[in-house]
Formats: C-alpha cells, sequence, structure tokens
C-alpha cells in the first residue's frame, strides 16, 4: 500500500472531523436544535448496519442476542450508561454462546 | 495516522480483496460523512477558539461524540480524555495485530461488541420517546437502504438519519 494513500487516507479523516467543528460557525438555536437531533438516530443506524455482513446476511445468533439483551436492559432500566449497556450486551452475547454449546 | 476503526476494518477488506485506491478513498469519504454530522451536533457546545477545536477534531469518533454530547457542560473535556483513552486502546491493539498475536478466538465477540457499542451511544444520544422512535425509525431504514443499495452502504446510516431527523426541522 502507497504511503501516499495512508497520507490522503489519514487527511481525509481528519478533515472530516475538522469541517464541523472548526469552519462552522456557531450555529444559530434553530440549527442547532435540528443538529442535536442527528447523534441518536445515527447511532442506531450504526447499530443496525453494524448486524448485517458484508453480503447483507443478518449477523451471527450471538451478535443478535447481545443486540436484544442491550436494547431490553437500556428500555427496561432507562439507563444512559453505556457501562450497563455494554455489560448487558456482553451478557446476551455470553448466553447465546453458552446455549449454543449445550445445543 | 488514520485514526479512525471503521476505515481500518474497510480498508483491510478492500486490500484483501484487491481494490483500487480509487475504491478505498471513496470508502473512507463515505464513512468519514458520519463525523460531518456528529460535529456540527457538537459544534454548539465547543466555546474553545478556532485552533483549539481543530486540535480537538482528532479526537472526534463515534464514541467520544456520544459520551461528550451526553455530558452537557465539559464537552471538550469529555472528549478530550475519552478520545485519549480510546486512541490508546486503538494503537495497543492494533500494534498487537500487527506483531501477531491471535486474537482470532475473540472474533465472534468483536462482531457482536460493535452492533452493542451503538445501542449504548443511540441510549446515551436518546433524551426523550420521539427520540427513541427516531432512532428505531433510523435503525428500519438503513437495513432497507443496504438491502436496497448494498453499495452505499457506508453512507445508508448517515442518509437513514437525516430522513428521520429533517423533515422534522420544518415544524
Amino acid at each position: 500500500m502507497s504511503p501516499w494513500l495512508i497520507v490522503t487516507l489519514a487527511l481525509l479523516t481528519y478533515l472530516s472531523r475538522a469541517a464541523s467543528l472548526v469552519l462552522l460557525p456557531k450555529p444559530s438555536p434553530r440549527v442547532e436544535r435540528v443538529v442535536s437531533r442527528v447523534p441518536a438516530p445515527l447511532f442506531a443506524a450504526f447499530a443496525a448496519s453494524s448486524l448485517l455482513t458484508s453480503s447483507r446476511d443478518p449477523a451471527s445468533v450471538e451478535a443478535f442476542t447481545a443486540v436484544l439483551v442491550a436494547v431490553a436492559v437500556a428500555v427496561a432500566t432507562r439507563t444512559r450508561s453505556l457501562l450497563v449497556i455494554l455489560a448487558a450486551g456482553l451478557g446476551g452475547y455470553l448466553l447465546a454462546t453458552g446455549v449454543r454449546a449445550l445445543v | 495516522m488514520i485514526f479512525s476503526g471503521a476505515v481500518q476494518f474497510a480498508l483491510l477488506g478492500l486490500l484483501l480483496a484487491g481494490g483500487s485506491p480509487l475504491a478505498i478513498l471513496a470508502t473512507a469519504a463515505m464513512l468519514n460523512a458520519r463525523y460531518v454530522l456528529l460535529g456540527a451536533a457538537l459544534r454548539g457546545r465547543l466555546r474553545q477558539p478556532r485552533l483549539r477545536r481543530a486540535l480537538l477534531a482528532w479526537w472526534l469518533l463515534d464514541e467520544t461524540a456520544g459520551l461528550a454530547l451526553a455530558s452537557g457542560a465539559g464537552a471538550a473535556r469529555v472528549m478530550l480524555l475519552s478520545g485519549i483513552l480510546c486512541y490508546s486502546a486503538w494503537v495497543i491493539g492494533t500494534t498487537l495485530g500487527v506483531v501477531g498475536a491471535s486474537l482470532a478466538s475473540l472474533q465472534g465477540l468483536a462482531e457482536a461488541i460493535f452492533p452493542v457499542l451503538f445501542v449504548g451511544l443511540a441510549a446515551l444520544s436518546i433524551v426523550n420517546r420521539t427520540a427513541a422512535i427516531r432512532s428505531g425509525n433510523a435503525a428500519l431504514v438503513t437495513v432497507l437502504l443496504i438491502i436496497v443499495f448494498p453499495q452505499a452502504r457506508g453512507l445508508a446510516p448517515v442518509i437513514a438519519a437525516l430522513a428521520v431527523v429533517l423533515p422534522e426541522a420544518k415544524r
């Protein structure tokens, strides 16, 4: 892989991050209200995207179970703790792995 | 140098598949489009001068943006600290991979933990029932977009998020 490609990728990655933070003026309250709504659906969209493989097949049963348990815990407890949700997901993954080993 | 797990994974896949430099750059551009949105969402919370914001931009990741947005005041500090943690973990993980550590047994866990991480970040960002519904809709739209337009997979989450948010902006 060419060093120039690595440098270009690094620049592209940094510039995409800097574009909004550096170039944008402080947004008006209306714009701020709109953009503040973006992260939650964006992260949910990435979660959904991660559950499909590159050939568009569903991810493993373990991955689905991990997500289901994480979502269930997030909804039931209304927690906003990332650690709790990660732990719940890990629990779901281990549960599914254990069940698969038994079956 | 390329501090982005998503780009790293995509790069690996494309290199193994013999992808051209142009395909690699186009994929990276699609994957990085999210940072423009996350940066815009964070911009109002960062009152630092332009040079400091330029330095902070290095630490803008999904994880750091999610934590910074949830933190309210002190977003810059949260972004910096979580960014340093993420960067350290990323460098250590990448180095272990380069020197040949065999983590193949963790592949299944890695496959499961990414969507869970994004569920957690979404939960951090959901402030009310409407936001929860919007997030569910974005997840559905993403799946549909990927099924119908697989070549635009990298952009699908960004398009889906905008598709559920922008119509409400008119109200």
